[in-house]
């Protein structure tokens, strides 16, 4: 009998030991989150960002330590009272600060914040640099740089779509070098477009030179100041002077909870379009501290070209492709509070193995922004980028 | 030399365990086939679920009787814990497949009832294995690569249409700030067994392995686990050391 009981009591520990496993922890979505006080609000974006961001990895932020120490601050506030509401705003902002993600926007819903600019870290550092400086003026690609560099007969128009300008310019440089400057990635769209508007004229005469100029010295794209957009105008615009893919990265995504669950990398590329002519020339792609995401993507392809070249600055650094969180289980999301937590997607890694978020890419030829030059009508980044074409 | 030497060594043991445990150690081999669950949560992840999927193992059963019922049993195994994760609706053709490797080493209480031949038995006691290798074999969306031309009068029916698959198969890349790779559980078995003149018993058993371990050490809070839960059928044979013994002894005398 006594035997008997010592397997009975084996068998009880073994039935016991079954409960040893960790709960699994209720993972809601942010957007469901009743915020009826700064607790949920907190906890709403909190596991949003915990469970969403893209780029833990390789932040360096603790969002352990976020935790531990903004989870009690913001139970102190209170919701219904403006000046907490401020403070709430204080905290947001000084949480993500490190934020490596150059994409990151958080906008608010809560109308005492109705005055307040959404808060962008990247902007935040960029700002506290000592070389900082303000874009260069699309008026400087509208009217000083056509009439001081190119060739006559040059196009430039403008569209307006929504609370959106579209602007580009195109010419030619002593004939044979080809540019092209455009303030945002929107070409194929505004391409496709029914009937006619003065952007899809000036694309359409690059189009045209690209095809029909016999002796290509080189082509110049402009980017400066270019805030990206659509990734359909990779192949779109860079398709049209390759005659074979073009490998120059990586992106992955989140496959899981976790902070460092990632899908394996997946080539990123460009694809030759069927009118593609494939240009040998020099292309150089124009680029600043004002260049970011399908920007900083061109230039990164562009760059990975034999005849690619990069003149200007370092770009801004925010390089992950964005879009609905839905079709990568990552990214961008809501809360209650939060209008929008705009972040990347995916990440992306360069050919050369390095992830240039937050950091930018940096040119291969580099001329810094020059306030008095271009207040006298030159540009020493485009000079720069003569040279290479000639 | 080192060859020479674990050789003599793996020679004493055995012949030292043979003159020592006489009828009450037998040893073998074991095979079978498993599937494998993974216990954890997708959380709120859009139309994403995970799936069981087989794997096989392989394992060397030691057993030391110490009477007719009661013995204990070691078995050195390798084990495959595979799972997959899916997506579905839109997003039907994404997927990853996880095939994971363990060397795995129960350890556990062999009880057995029946007659002399036919004999059931139940296993208990608990297990340690090592994640030793990974693979992953799936599909994802390549946001760089996109799909034919979609006429504006047509329907999208699956996520592939937008974004063309970039197919994988490559080996699992361990991050040790994540991944535990030690994991420690418990097992049950039941089974049957018969017994060919006292030299060969054959085995068939259901078993199941419980994960204790999650599969991810704990660095970040919130953090959702991962258990395997492995169910198999397993068949194998054990060879009753004395015996096999015993027959070479009788056939040394009748030599002298």
């Amino acid at each position: 009998m006594n035997q008997f009981n010592k397997y009975i009591l084996v068998l009880f520990v073994f039935f016991i030991m079954t409960s040893c496993r960790k709960e699994i922890p209720e993972i809601n979505r942010p957007e469901d989150y009743v915020e009826g006080n700064f607790s949920e609000v907190f906890d709403a974006y909190w596991n949003g960002m915990n469970n969403n961001y893209v780029f833990w990895d390789i932040d360096t932020t603790n969002w352990d330590r976020v935790y531990k120490q903004y989870k009690p601050l913001f139970a102190k506030l209170n919701l219904a009272d403006s000046i907490d509401v401020r403070t709430g705003y204080t905290y947001f902002k000084e949480m993500t600060s490190g934020l490596i993600d150059s994409h990151y926007d958080l906008s608010f819903n809560d109308s005492w914040l109705a005055d307040s600019s959404s808060i962008n870290p990247a902007y935040q550092r960029k700002l506290a640099k000592p070389d900082y400086h303000d874009p260069i003026s699309v008026l400087h690609f509208y009217y000083t740089l056509p009439d001081n560099y190119l060739d006559e007969g040059w196009k430039r128009g403008f569209v307006n779509v929504g609370n959106s300008q579209y602007v580009a310019v195109a010419g030619t440089i002593d004939q044979h070098t080809l540019y092209f400057y455009f303030n945002s990635f929107n070409l194929k769209s505004l391409y496709e477009a029914d009937g006619d508007n003065a952007v899809k004229t000036v694309e359409q005469y690059f189009f045209d030179m690209i095809n029909n100029t016999p002796d290509i010295k080189g082509i110049i794209l402009d980017v400066r100041g270019n805030g990206g957009g659509a990734l359909a105008d990779l192949n779109f615009l860079l398709g049209r002077m390759i005659d074979k893919r073009l490998d120059f990265g990586f992106t992955r995504s989140k496959q899981g909870n976790g902070r460092l669950d990632y899908s394996p990398w997946t080539p990123a590329f460009v694809t030759p379009q069927d009118s593609a002519r494939n240009i040998t020339a020099p292309i150089v792609m124009l680029a600043d501290a004002w260049s970011v995401s399908m920007s900083e993507i061109t230039t990164m392809a562009v760059k990975s070209l034999p005849n690619g070249h990069f003149v200007g600055e370092r770009t801004w650094g925010g390089n992950g492709p964005l879009t609905a969180n839905k079709f990568y289980n990552g990214g961008q999301f809501s809360t209650g509070f939060i209008n929008q937590t705009y972040t990347s997607s995916l990440m992306f890694k360069y050919r050369d193995g390095k992830i240039y978020e937050g950091i930018g890419f940096p040119p291969d030829i580099e001329v810094k922004y020059d306030e008095a030059a271009l207040e006298v009508g030159t540009d020493p980044q485009l000079e720069a980028a003569l040279k290479l074409t000639q | 030399m080192n060859c020479k030497l674990f050789t003599f060594a793996i020679l004493f043991c055995c012949n030292f365990i043979a003159l020592k445990t006489q009828a009450q150690l037998e040893v073998g081999i074991s095979g079978g086939y498993n599937k494998n669950y993974l216990y954890t949560s997708t959380g709120y992840r859009a139309f994403t679920k995970y799936d069981a999927v087989s794997g096989f193992e392989l394992g060397v059963p030691i057993q030391y009787h110490f009477n007719e019922w009661l013995a204990i049993q070691a078995e050195p195994s390798y084990i495959q814990k595979n799972y997959e994760q899916n997506r579905s609706h839109f997003f039907e053709g994404v997927y990853q497949k996880n095939t994971n490797s363990y060397i795995q080493l129960p350890l556990m209480a062999h009880f057995s009832f029946g007659g002399k031949q036919l004999r059931g038995f139940l296993n208990i006691g608990g297990y340690g294995a090592y994640w030793a290798s990974g693979k992953v074999k799936g599909a994802v969306a390549n946001v760089f690569d996109n799909g034919p031309e979609i006429p504006d009068d047509q329907d999208i029916d699956e996520y592939f249409q937008l974004n063309q698959p970039h197919h994988y198969n490559e080996k699992y890349t361990f991050d040790s700030r994540r991944d535990r790779r030690l994991e420690l559980g418990l097992m049950a078995g039941i089974g049957i067994e018969y017994a060919i003149l006292n030299k060969y018993r054959l085995f068939v058993e259901g078993r199941y392995y419980y994960s204790l371990s999650d599969q991810q050490k704990n660095y970040m809070i919130n953090q959702i686990p991962r258990y395997n839960d492995t169910y198999g059928v397993r068949i194998g044979c054990l060879f009753n050391i004395k015996n096999i013994f015993r027959k070479q002894e009788t056939q040394t005398l009748i030599k002298d």
